[in-house]
Formats: C-alpha cells, sequence, structure tokens
C-alpha cells in the first residue's frame, strides 16, 4: 500500500524530497513546480485554476506539460520528442550535440513499453551513448566504427544497470537505439531494433537502417515476401534491442559519404509507422517552405504523426549535412 | 490527526464518445490503535423494555446480563448512559438529563440499575432515539455510539414520525440495531440504522445477546474519529450518478451529499476505527476526443475540512479496443456484489408475495453470484431459504418450510460483500 502522502516522480516513482525541482532518480521536471502560464488549454481557466496534479480544476482536462514534448533547436540540428495522443508518458528519449563546425553526435532511443521502466532505460541508453560519441568527436582521430560499437556498448553497460522491478508481464528494462556520428559529410550510423535513421537530398529518400524485426527477417531469409511479412501480426516484433536480455549481436553499422546537401534523420517507429513509406517522407519534407530549419522540419514530421493518430510515442532528430 | 489512506483502481481508458467513469476506492484508517491518543467517547445503550421482551420469560433476563456485559466494555472516562424503552423513552442510568462519566463506581451503579429492568407497556423506537440526541448533546465532543436492540415492531409511532427523528438524529450518532427473535421488522431497523450509518442484525436466540453487545461495544471503543466525509469534486458539466459502499456491506450513499460547493459535494461515512471500507463511484463526463485525458473526480477524506487523504478517478479516450473494453476487476466484484444484495432483497420479497417463479429465479441468480464471488456467508445463510442443486447455474429449489429467524438473518446481512479475491 502507498501512503498517499509520500511524495514520487511521476516519471520513474522514485521516493523525492520536499522542494525537490528535479527527480534525483530520473531527473525527470517536476510537475506543480512551475504551473501552466497560460491556463487551461481546453476551458480556458485561468492559470491558478491548475492544480498541483496538472489538471484543471475546472473542468478537469489534464494540461501539457514538459514531459509532453520536448525540443531541443541547436540550428542545424534539431530534435523533437512528442508522448503523442494516447500513451500516458513518454518512454523515448534523445541525445543531440554540436560540436565545432560540422561535428553533429546523436542518439535516439525507444523504451520498450513491454519492460519495466522503458522510459528509464531510453534515457539512460540515449545519454550513455551519446557522451561516448561526443568524446570521439572531441578526440578527432577515432574511427567512426569504433566509437560507434563503443556507445552502443555504453548504452548496454547502463540499461543492465537500470533498476527494476520484477513483474510476472514485464521484461527487463530494454530499448531500441539508433545513432550517428558525423563529421562534415563523413556519417556513420548505428541500429538496434526498429528505430530508423535516412538519408534524404536531391536523389531522393534512402533508409540507412534495416530494421532488427520479424518482418525483415523474414523477407531477408527468403521465407516471405514483403506484403506477406508485413500482413502477419508478429511483423512488428523486434529481434534484437537494447538491454540485458538482448541477443549477443553486435549493432548493425552503415557508413555513408556525403557529396552533397541534404537532412540525416533519426526516428523511432511513432513517427515511420504514420509514413506510407520513404517517398512519403520525402514529399513532406519537399512540401515545406524553402530554407526551411531542421527545427521546423522536426516539427513538421512529428506534427503529422500526432494528427494522424499519435499511437506510439513520436522522436525524431534532424540534421543539415552540408559537406561544401 | 487521523491516518488515512485513499487507493483508487479502475480503468481509466474509455472508447471515442464514453462518457462513464467507475471506480472502486479503497480508504483504509490506521487510527484507533493507541488508547491513550483515542478521542472520548460517548456510548448509549436504548434497550426495548415493552412487554413483549418478557415473552418468553428469558428474553428481559439475557438483555439484563448483555448490558452488563456491555457496560464493562465501557473505557474509563468514556461518557455513558442508559435507556429504556417503551411506547415512551425513559433514561434509567444516570437519569437527570445527563450522562454518567465511566469508571468502577459508575459501572457498578449502571449495571445495578439494569438488574431492576422490567418489561411492561409498548413501542416508540423515534422517541429513544430523540433522547439519545438529547443526551449526546450534553457531552459535545465526543465520538457518539448507540446501540438499540428491539424484539418487536414500531407500534406506537408512524412511519413518518420515526422518518423525522432520523432525519433530525443522522450525523449526530451512530447507531448499531439489533433485533432478537422473530417478531421484529427487519425493514424498520434497517431504515435505522442505514439513517445513522450503522450495522444491523438479527439475534435469533436472546442467549446470544451478550456475546453480540461484547463485540459491537468493542468495535464501538476502537473508533477514534467520526463525521468523517467522503468529499468528490468532479469537474464543469460532469454528473456524480453513484456513490456507494460496497464494503464491507453495501450502502448507498448517492442521495445522501451535501453540496459544499459547485463542483464539490460530502457524503458522510460516519465513525471510523481502524478498518478498511470500499466505495463506488460512477461519475459522467462530457466525451472528449481520442488522445485527451482529464480528471473525471478527485475523492478525498475530510474531517472537520481537514484533508485526510485524496485519490484521482481519471478518463482517458483511445481508439484502442483492447484498453477500453476492459472492465476493472474491482469494478465488475462490487457491480457483482450490488446485484447479489438486489437480487436477495427481490427474492425474499417476491416469495412473501407468493410469487414462486420470481423468488426462485432471484435467490438462484443470488446463489450463483455468491457462489462465484466466494461470499460463503451469504451463500450459508442462502442455503436456508433454497436447495441448491447447482450453484454454478444457479439452479435452486425453494425451501417449502423455512424458519422466520433464518428468512430474517438472510434479509439483515444480505448486503455483506466480500472483498475482491487474489487474482486468478
Amino acid at each position: 500500500m502507498t501512503d498517499a502522502t509520500e511524495l514520487r516522480c511521476p516519471s520513474c516513482r522514485s521516493p523525492l524530497e520536499d522542494g525537490d525541482r528535479f527527480c534525483e532518480q530520473c531527473g525527470a521536471r517536476l510537475m506543480g513546480e512551475e504551473p501552466s502560464r497560460s491556463g487551461c488549454r481546453v476551458c480556458g481557466a485561468p492559470s491558478e485554476a491548475i492544480d498541483v496534479d496538472g489538471f484543471c480544476a475546472v473542468c478537469g482536462a489534464r494540461e501539457r506539460t514538459a514531459d509532453d514534448r520536448v525540443e531541443l533547436d541547436l540550428v542545424s540540428a534539431a530534435a523533437v520528442s512528442d508522448r503523442g495522443r494516447v500513451h500516458r508518458r513518454n518512454e523515448d528519449a534523445f541525445h543531440l550535440e554540436r560540436l565545432g563546425g560540422s561535428g553533429v553526435a546523436v542518439v535516439v532511443c525507444d523504451g520498450i513499453s513491454s519492460a519495466s521502466a522503458g522510459d528509464v532505460a531510453a534515457r539512460t541508453a540515449a545519454s550513455a551513448a551519446g557522451r561516448i560519441l561526443v568524446r570521439a568527436l572531441e578526440a578527432r582521430t577515432q574511427d567512426g566504427s569504433a566509437a560507434v560499437l563503443e556507445g552502443v556498448k555504453a548504452a548496454r553497460d547502463s540499461v543492465e544497470r537500470v533498476p527494476w522491478t520484477t513483474r510476472i508481464d514485464r521484461g527487463m528494462p530494454s530499448c531500441t537505439l539508433v545513432c550517428a556520428l558525423c563529421r562534415g559529410g563523413e556519417i556513420t550510423v548505428g541500429s538496434v531494433g526498429d528505430s530508423r535513421v535516412y538519408w534524404i537530398d536531391s536523389d531522393g529518400v534512402r533508409q540507412l537502417t534495416v530494421d532488427d524485426s520479424w518482418a525483415e527477417e523474414q523477407v531477408a531469409d527468403g521465407a516471405l515476401t514483403v506484403e506477406q511479412a508485413r500482413a502477419d501480426p508478429r511483423s512488428h516484433s523486434i529481434t534484437h534491442w537494447i538491454g540485458a536480455d538482448a541477443p549477443e549481436r553486435p549493432p548493425r553499422i552503415t557508413a555513408l559519404h556525403a557529396g552533397r546537401r541534404g537532412w540525416l534523420l533519426l526516428c523511432t517507429d511513432g513517427l515511420w509507422n504514420y509514413l506510407a513509406g520513404a517517398g512519403e517522407l520525402g514529399a513532406l519534407i519537399d512540401a515545406l517552405p524553402a530554407g526551411a530549419s531542421a527545427a521546423a522540419v522536426a516539427r513538421a514530421l512529428v506534427d503529422t504523426a500526432v494528427l494522424r493518430g499519435g499511437r506510439d510515442n513520436i522522436t525524431t532528430a534532424v540534421i543539415e549535412i552540408n559537406p561544401s | 490527526m487521523s491516518s488515512f489512506t485513499a487507493e483508487v483502481y479502475q480503468n481509466e481508458y474509455l472508447p471515442a464518445g464514453g462518457s462513464e467513469v467507475n471506480a472502486i476506492v479503497t480508504v483504509t484508517s490506521g487510527a484507533g490503535g493507541e488508547p491513550a491518543k483515542r478521542p472520548d467517547a460517548a456510548e448509549i445503550l436504548i434497550v426495548d423494555t415493552s412487554g413483549s421482551m418478557e415473552v418468553p420469560r428469558g428474553k428481559i433476563k439475557a438483555a439484563r446480563e448483555a448490558i452488563a456485559v456491555a457496560i464493562d466494555c465501557v473505557r474509563d472516562g468514556v461518557a455513558f448512559g442508559l435507556i429504556a424503552g417503551t411506547d415512551k423513552a425513559r433514561e434509567v442510568y444516570p437519569s437527570g438529563g445527563a450522562m454518567a462519566i465511566a469508571d468502577d463506581h459508575t459501572r457498578q451503579e449502571a449495571k445495578r440499575v439494569a438488574e431492576k429492568l422490567r418489561a411492561q407497556g409498548g413501542t416508540a423506537m423515534g422517541s429513544w432515539l430523540t433522547l439519545a440526541g438529547a443526551l449526546f448533546d450534553t457531552a459535545p465532543g465526543r465520538v457518539c455510539h448507540a446501540i438499540l436492540l428491539t424484539d418487536g415492531e414500531n407500534l406506537h409511532e408512524t412511519p413518518e414520525q420515526l422518518d423525522a427523528v432520523l432525519a433530525a438524529c443522522e450525523g449526530r450518532f451512530q447507531c448499531d440495531c439489533r433485533g432478537v427473535g422473530a417478531d421484529w421488522q427487519v425493514s424498520e431497523l434497517k431504515r435505522i440504522a442505514s439513517a445513522l450509518l450503522g450495522t444491523v442484525d438479527i439475534i435469533p436466540d436472546p442467549t446470544g445477546m451478550a456475546a453480540d453487545f461484547r463485540s459491537m461495544m468493542e468495535t464501538a471503543m476502537g473508533k477514534a474519529t467520526q463525521n468523517v466525509s467522503l468529499r468528490v469534486w468532479t469537474p464543469q458539466d460532469a454528473r456524480t450518478g453513484l456513490v456507494r459502499q460496497v464494503a464491507p456491506t453495501i450502502e448507498d450513499l448517492t442521495d445522501r451529499g451535501t453540496q459544499v460547493d459547485e463542483r464539490v459535494t460530502d457524503y458522510p461515512t460516519g465513525t471510523w476505527g481502524r478498518e478498511s471500507r470500499d466505495y463506488h463511484l460512477c461519475v459522467h463526463v462530457p466525451a472528449r476526443s481520442v488522445g485527451e485525458e482529464m480528471l473525471a473526480a478527485r475523492v478525498s477524506l475530510v474531517e472537520n475540512n481537514e484533508v485526510l487523504s485524496r485519490g484521482l478517478i481519471r478518463a482517458i479516450w483511445t481508439d484502442d479496443e483492447q484498453l477500453s473494453t476492459h472492465i476493472s476487476r474491482e469494478v465488475a466484484h462490487y457491480t457483482g456484489q450490488a446485484e447479489l444484495a438486489q437480487c436477495i432483497q427481490e427474492g425474499l420479497w417476491a416469495r412473501k408475495a407468493g410469487d414462486q417463479a420470481t423468488a426462485t429465479f432471484k435467490l438462484g441468480r443470488a446463489v450463483r453470484l455468491a457462489s462465484e464471488s466466494g461470499n460463503d456467508g451469504t451463500l450459508r445463510l442462502l442455503q436456508t431459504v433454497v436447495d441448491i442443486d447447482d450453484p454454478e447455474t444457479g439452479t435452486v429449489r425453494l425451501r417449502r418450510e423455512v424458519a422466520d429467524v433464518d428468512e430474517m438473518a438472510l434479509d439483515s446481512r444480505s448486503t455483506k460483500t466480500v472483498r475482491v479475491g487474489p487474482a486468478p
């Protein structure tokens, strides 16, 4: 039985000290510290009407909180993560850093919701891998593939240390991971699970990753056609992930030498599930005004997925690559 | 400061267009453990001394013994009194319009007075309760509890008179009611117990009185907080469809709320010892679009306007049918227990009216519900009224010969529920 008076983090349920602004355990910003300034988005009640639980005291509507959408705009690189319209919390996470003129380290993770603490796993994995990639950018000399391998290993080590509670219906903490290390036009991409990386330039859209999913494996083995595999209820189950119970298998690594300007796009399945294939991704970006920023591209794509249903958390990172 | 916790069990997911939110709120009070911290209590024993209590002869004697046992249970420092009830109420102890404070001396005195009780006269329960209320008023700030014992019908008052008295007494004290023998009216005592947030039960044989009084007194002496309200906040344009205590017994509170402001209503829950109760709430909210989440109700336990504990009842609209079609185990269980109580009432009523087909169907359904939910106490009581051929399908035969006390026991105890069992 939980003592109703005991303070707990809304995100990871860790106990809190009175007056904490952020959770010591997971770093989540705590609701109620900074009440919504604009009042209720549904009935227009003044901001005083928003209670400590984040509900409007007049109409009961749940207010959007910082946890619902996170945006990071680094001008030539940006990331947006949205809770979506169905899930209660955001179990996606990203890590994005720019270094010098053209160095970018980026990681996007999707916490597996059938696992315990999937959200903590995703955050932990993204920051662990992100730190390694940033260090590789600083060192300049390290080979991209080696850095990505080391980053994925760091992610895995850190996720194995995430504390969790055994439950019959929940697995060990786990997540997917895609990452990229960009030095000018030299890009190294790593992936584990079914989050994806795309390259978009004037030639069109190219998916740089292969999903670690049941469908992809059936197609790769020649057992099923793409259509047959997609129609199967198992098509989305993933065959590789970051977690203590994951198969002993290295990440898939792809290197790309970009000869011209383009977008590198990382995303979770909450985005690509709403796109009718890679072609539509290009069409959506083409429809944006000329000279749209990385942040504008990321926002437009995430908004599209939210509008189309937002059944899952949606996260994308967009990096403008300009080799010249 | 009393310690209360509130836990909410619900399926918060609604289908698109859905507007009915159901939840079970479990309230647990940890108070009453340490006698030193208990507030002062006040206790009044109301004993029917109408002429019928002499028939059979053992009845008034057993009542006198039961009163002595109850008086011995009264803690030092508790205000107490004894009322003898006939067609009027008589304050037999301490007399003089006030209450006695319990110690060895006053307890002995009260027991000597009780030994002299004689049975003679009629029955007017409203007058007994009115006197009890007046005596409790002389001991303000105490947790007030009464026990009412009768063996007959309320012959010397109209139902309207009794209702007026109950309305005047509500919220001032709690009253447990007991009927001895088979000549009293279950519905009458139920009405009193329900209004005064107490229990009702049958004591089939006068010899069982002393044990029953002891157990009632021990519970009463453990009560530490009174006038705790279940406070329900609902959003604009929402409607509270149901507020019902569902464990340990079923008690509908829906129409007993007091509006605090536009969106807040308080429902009475009476006195609390160290115990746990479950409440079923149903709130109708305006439907919102898929993906929206709202607070459908905030439930708090309130004592003197101080919030002791609270729980949130939410609504989240989804187009995922797997989420929205699932009914919370707790809600399903107590919906079944409420139907069980209803079936017993309707079955007994049909049986009295001579409608055997309806009685067989309703009591059969009750057997099935009691058996499915593991409510063995109620199942045993049902067995005194019907022969059970198959509890799983609810196939039963009405018994030709049923003892009045058995039927009354089933009627009195039909609202007793069991809590939801462990997950399958």
